[in-house]
């Protein structure tokens, strides 16, 4: 049998489950469920047997031709992508499995399910395609299917809202990826990453940041993060799934793939973009009070240490003068997707801790109203606790440790200044990290829902157990089977570098610095923000994040709109009386005169429409 | 392959005899006339299938299914010559899809003398299957009037707000489209002195010896106003929102959807083969006026406040990647053109569609007295969805869109690279308009002008008599998005072996 079959079933199995759930189950939501978690350990399954039974292939069929143009559908199944295919199938399984102690009330799971299915299909559909076209196909599909969750509490305006702005934000960065598609074409002549990798043709630095911004809207990298912590208005399965372990994750996995077509100028870009990604998201989750925009703004601050890590070690092996091509692999690479692996098992476990909470509150999200729930919700207590101390980089025992190190070892050889700002950003990280702990976790309970909050049943805490598990061990390379070695090997020996004791006091004075300040500044279960009081107009900036949406807010509302409605006006006014009538009115002068203008006859509104259109023309042709 | 000419002929003749006869069997009750109008719209529909299926991608260069019969006009060079070559094909066949799908929501609809409304529809289909059809120029026109003038009936008679108006305006603008192109191709008749209007035969006469530079110039500058004020260029595309405003459902569905397409493929298969040294000096003009559509009216389409002026805003948009992929004069640029043709005809035809359910639920427009139809209709809003995402070319539900906007980028940026990011800033525009629309429509909380339209009508999902024509619509597109090679293989080939095109190419 050949290995393309079991890539064509893992994109089958969701598929067939959003269709079988569309067309007949739509009121039926336990079969619905029923259906999407069958189809989720199907894809579990199948990619398991992918990873470590098939050899890394890659298959194409031709799907569409004209003239020199032609696109493949295909899959390409290297090292890169297996690692990516074991974090989506295994995450997006017990994202489903939680899902069904999450959801179980909701009346209309039936289109939550089949949304994570589509969701599913579309991302699997990224991972595995041989051609850019294709992966901007399903590109544009996990945005979609993104779009359908977050809008899932149809009757919220603010819902409405967010999945609005999320697909166009989106789209923003998908104008700058599909003219960076465009010319690629133009310049390589295919689209097959396997073929655009060996290509002898040069790279320019405008392709790589055109292809970056796709990156920067998906990733939620500064200035387009604005829609990530809004995405929070859907289901927490669902930020868990799409908005922190996976989708989001897709722009650091679309450089990976195309790293072979960046400058050193392009990187040095990319590098900055996620440095300052990093730190504004650091300094904004400060403020926030929202459990799940606490961890957004985590999300975009990882995500930007993610992409600073590709452009610090891709411009290390260009430094190096390595080449890209057949390996693929390059420290940048590693280092990224080292981050990205470990980062979707403790962010997906910190959302659906969070999700255990809010469902245990009765949907409560705010952290000041929350407090003591650590003796009331002992397992996901410790689970999140888990993934606490994986995010803010625990030394030694823990996965973000390791995989957060790689990145600044990188930074520290490199960029000084760009090490210097990292290390900050743990600080950050391990500052806004505790405090969202110890205000949530101990002292007393500040709310009614708090109070009577208790334990969720096994579906629920099982996922989290396991990923707890995961965010703990996933630093070591012995964790991982022998398939998913070669990336995470190659990401983790950076930490064994020439400058790795140096690095890693810098990395445990950070976590020190953070999580001690972040003690000893706030109260256990504490029911105001302390920095407001303090420090009130920094916290001013930082609680309006900066005033990013601010400023969109504005020019959507007050320039854009405007704009089209003054164009519209201008547009009206001008072509039915300026220029259709004032030709009529032009040729009548000329001829029978203005007043017959108003006769109000068919016929004589042609001819003078004739008559000033023939003069257009003959303008047009220049006979005058 | 000519064994089946005879099928192009009663894809044409059909819907045409059978308009008479329902109006032979009004007395017999609504039964009789819905089966018998139906059948009218579903026979083109099987014979094009069948002759899509037959069809040998490989036919050399010229048409397939020719047939051709003297009416009468030969002393001025007129045959009734049929036929489908790789470009017409793909319209063909879409034409009889949208043609089912339209005529299929008239039979169910409570307007009065519904037997004349499908009869102005079934005069309508039967010159739209003769307009991709033809090869001769005159009958390519003649089959183009015999779809228009049932249109401003319909608009006029059936219409919706501001009917007469609508239909006053339309009538004026693209009457006068259709008169200046009509003299642009008889100016190509006289000065090219073959004495016919075969495509066929002007075109291997044309390239033997090709017209001076000036009547070539004219002649297109005719032709290119004239089809351009058809498929509404900018700034001569105001009669296009108002008209498909007022016309009522089926009306828009067949005109916005196929009907438009007779300017864009008058230029792709009569202007440019004839006159190939013509496009040259409106080159400008065309980029220019393309842009327009791309971007002030990408604009206006945003400032809309009714659903149905901003889907028709939404289609005029589109034009101009259309216009753009044409003046790339490359195969892949003009088959790109093709290809979101056909994508965008079944598309706008069910925007249109739903947006008339829409209507009889909530009773207006006016998105802003809308709101939480989700809610109360979630087929209708999943089907409108997939709709507006395939307008915006989302690959997906617009794959087929997707395609076709993809080629036209790409040759576009062969012909001039800086348009492209004018014209891909579209996507960005079009992905804010639709899916303000679809916000406003269908989420958040009800208005309370829905509240209280809701208490003398009570909204009810879409019925299967409706879903129907909108999954056949669906299903077409979905079909082309991924198996996108069942048009092109075909296209390419026609293409290439018209020098004009394949020259262009690298």
């Amino acid at each position: 049998m050949g290995s393309e079959l079991y890539a064509y079933g893992l994109l089958a199995f969701p598929l067939l489950s959003a269709t079988f759930i569309a067309f007949f189950f739509r009121r039926s939501g336990a079969v619905a469920s029923g259906i999407s978690v069958g189809a989720a350990a199907l894809i579990l399954a199948t990619a398991l047997h992918i990873i470590f039974r098939l050899e890394n292939f890659e298959y194409n069929v031709s799907w569409i031709e004209i003239a020199n143009f032609n696109v493949e559908f295909g899959f390409l199944i290297n090292d890169l992508t297996k690692l990516m295919l074991f974090v989506v199938a295994f995450v997006g399984f017990l994202v489903h499995v939680f899902s069904l102690g999450y959801m179980k009330d909701d009346p209309n799971k039936a289109r939550f399910f089949g949304g994570l299915s589509i969701f599913m299909f579309s991302m699997l559909g990224l991972v595995l395609a041989s051609s850019l076209v294709t992966l901007f196909i399903f590109w544009e599909l996990v945005g979609f299917s993104s779009y359908m969750l977050i809008g899932y509490y149809l009757d919220k305006p603010s819902a409405a809202a967010a999945s609005k702005k999320a697909f166009i934000v989106n789209r923003v960065g998908d104008f700058g990826f599909l003219i960076g598609i465009v010319m690629v074409f133009s310049a390589f002549g295919t689209l097959n990453l396997s073929e655009l990798s060996h290509s002898e043709a040069a790279t320019t630095t405008l392709i790589g940041l055109l292809l970056f911004c796709g990156t920067v809207g998906k990733s939620g990298q500064l200035p387009l993060h604005v829609w990530l912590p809004d995405a929070m208005e859907g289901p927490t399965p669902v930020s868990a799934l799409i908005h922190a372990a996976t989708m989001v994750a897709a722009g650091v996995f679309l450089l990976c793939r195309t790293g072979f077509l960046m400058t050193a100028d392009a990187l040095n870009v990319i590098l900055w973009v996620g440095v300052a990604t990093a730190l504004v998201a650091g300094f904004t989750a400060i403020a926030q009070r929202d459990i799940k925009k606490i961890l957004a703004y985590s999300t975009v601050s990882q995500l930007g240490y993610m992409v600073a890590a590709f452009g610090l070690g891709s411009l290390v092996a260009l430094g190096n003068g390595d080449s890209h091509g057949d390996a693929i692999v390059t420290g940048g690479v590693a280092a990224a997707m080292f981050h990205l692996t470990t980062h979707a098992f403790f962010k997906a476990l910190l959302f659906l801790g969070s999700g255990s909470i809010i469902h245990a509150c009765h949907h409560e999200q705010d952290i000041f109203r929350m407090g003591g729930l650590a003796k009331k919700m002992p397992i996901t207590f410790w689970t999140f606790t888990a993934g606490l101390l994986a995010l803010i980089g625990t030394p030694f025992i823990t996965a973000g440790f390791h995989s957060k190190d790689a990145i600044l070892a990188l930074a520290y050889e490199q960029n000084t200044l760009a090490f210097y700002c990292l290390v900050l950003g743990a600080i950050l990280t391990a500052f806004y990290m505790v405090r969202l702990w110890k205000i949530a976790f101990l002292g007393s309970p500040k709310s009614e829902n708090a109070e009577h909050a208790s334990e969720n049943g096994l579906v629920m805490t099982v996922p989290l157990i396991l990923l707890a598990v995961g965010s703990i061990l996933g630093g070591f390379v012995w964790f991982y089977p022998e398939a998913l070695r070669p990336i995470i090997a190659l990401g983790e020996e950076l930490n064994h570098g020439d400058s790795h004791t140096t690095v890693m006091i810098y990395s445990i004075v950070a976590w020190v610095v953070g999580l001690g300040a972040a003690w000893v500044f706030y109260g256990a279960g504490a029911a105001d923000d302390k920095l407001e009081s303090v420090a009130k107009p920094l916290h001013a900036v930082l609680a309006e994040k900066f005033y990013f949406d601010r400023i969109y807010d504005w020019y959507v509302a007050k320039v854009q709109q405007r704009v089209a409605v003054a164009i519209h006006f201008t547009e009206q006014i001008a072509l039915s009386v300026l220029i259709i009538r004032g030709m009529a009115g032009f040729a009548g002068l000329i001829g029978i005169g203005l007043r017959s203008l108003h006769v109000g006859s068919i016929h004589s509104y042609v001819y003078w429409f004739i008559g000033g259109l023939a003069l257009f023309w003959a303008l047009a042709v220049g006979l005058f | 392959m000519n064994d089946f000419a005879s099928l192009v002929q009663y894809s044409i003749a059909a819907p045409l005899v059978i308009a008479f006869l329902t109006l032979f069997v009004r007395n017999w009750g609504r039964p009789a006339i819905q089966i018998v109008s139906v059948t009218g719209f579903a026979l083109p529909l099987i014979f094009a299938l069948f002759l899509w299926g037959l069809y040998d991608p490989s036919t050399p260069g010229g048409y397939a299914f020719v047939s051709k019969m003297d009416t009468g006009l030969s002393m001025i060079g007129v045959s009734l010559h049929l036929g489908l070559n790789g470009v017409s094909l793909p319209l063909f066949v879409m034409a009889s899809v949208v043609g089912l799908a339209a005529g299929l929501y008239a039979a169910q609809s409570k307007a009065e003398n519904v037997h004349r409304y499908l009869f102005c529809l079934l005069v309508m289909q039967s010159g739209l299957m003769g307009v991709f059809a033809s090869i001769d120029i005159f009958f390519f026109y003649f089959f183009h009037e015999l779809a228009l003038i049932p249109t401003f009936v319909m608009v006029g008679v059936w219409g919706g707000r501001d009917r007469s108006y609508a239909a006053m305006k339309m009538t004026i603008y693209l009457t006068l489209g259709a008169m200046l192109s009509l003299v642009g191709l008889i100016l190509i008749y006289v000065k090219s002195g073959a004495e016919s209007f075969d495509l066929i035969e002007l075109k291997a006469h044309l390239a033997a010896a090709p017209l001076a530079d000036s009547i070539q110039n004219y002649a297109f500058g005719l032709l290119l106003f004239g089809f351009g004020i058809l498929v509404s260029l900018w700034p001569l595309h105001t009669w296009a929102p108002l008209g498909y405003g007022a016309a009522p459902s089926s009306a828009a569905m067949l005109h916005a959807g196929v009907l438009k397409k007779f300017g864009l493929y008058g230029l792709i298969q009569v202007a440019i083969p004839l006159l190939p040294d013509g496009i040259g000096q409106w080159e400008n003009w065309i980029v220019w006026l393309a842009l327009g559509n791309v971007l002030v009216i990408g604009f206006v389409a945003m400032a809309q406040r009714d659903l149905k002026q901003m889907i028709g805003y939404s289609s005029v948009m589109h034009m101009g990647y259309a216009f753009l992929g044409i003046a790339a004069m490359s195969v892949l640029g003009v088959g790109g053109v093709v290809i979101m043709m056909v994508a965008h005809g079944l598309t706008v035809a069910l925007l249109f569609l739903l947006s008339t359910m829409i209507h009889h639920r909530t009773q207006t427009f006016e998105m802003d007295e809308m709101g939480g139809l989700a809610k109360k209709a979630p087929v209708l809003s999943a089907f409108f969805v997939c709709a507006m995402m395939a307008s915006i070319g989302l690959p997906g539900p617009g794959l087929a869109n997707f395609w076709g906007e993809l080629s036209i980028f790409l040759a576009v940026y062969d012909f001039r690279s800086g348009l492209i990011y004018a014209i891909v800033l579209g996507i960005v525009i079009s992905a804010i308009y639709g899916l303000r629309a679809i916000a406003k429509v269908f989420f958040g909380e009800e208005t309370d002008e829905f509240k209280e339209s809701q208490k003398e009508v009570p909204v009810t999902d879409m019925t299967w008599a409706e879903r129907v024509p909108a999954l056949i619509l669906i299903i077409a597109l979905f079909f082309i998005g991924f198996f996108p090679k069942t048009v092109t293989n075909s296209l390419n080939d026609s293409l290439n072996s018209e020098p004009v095109y394949a020259q262009t190419e690298n």
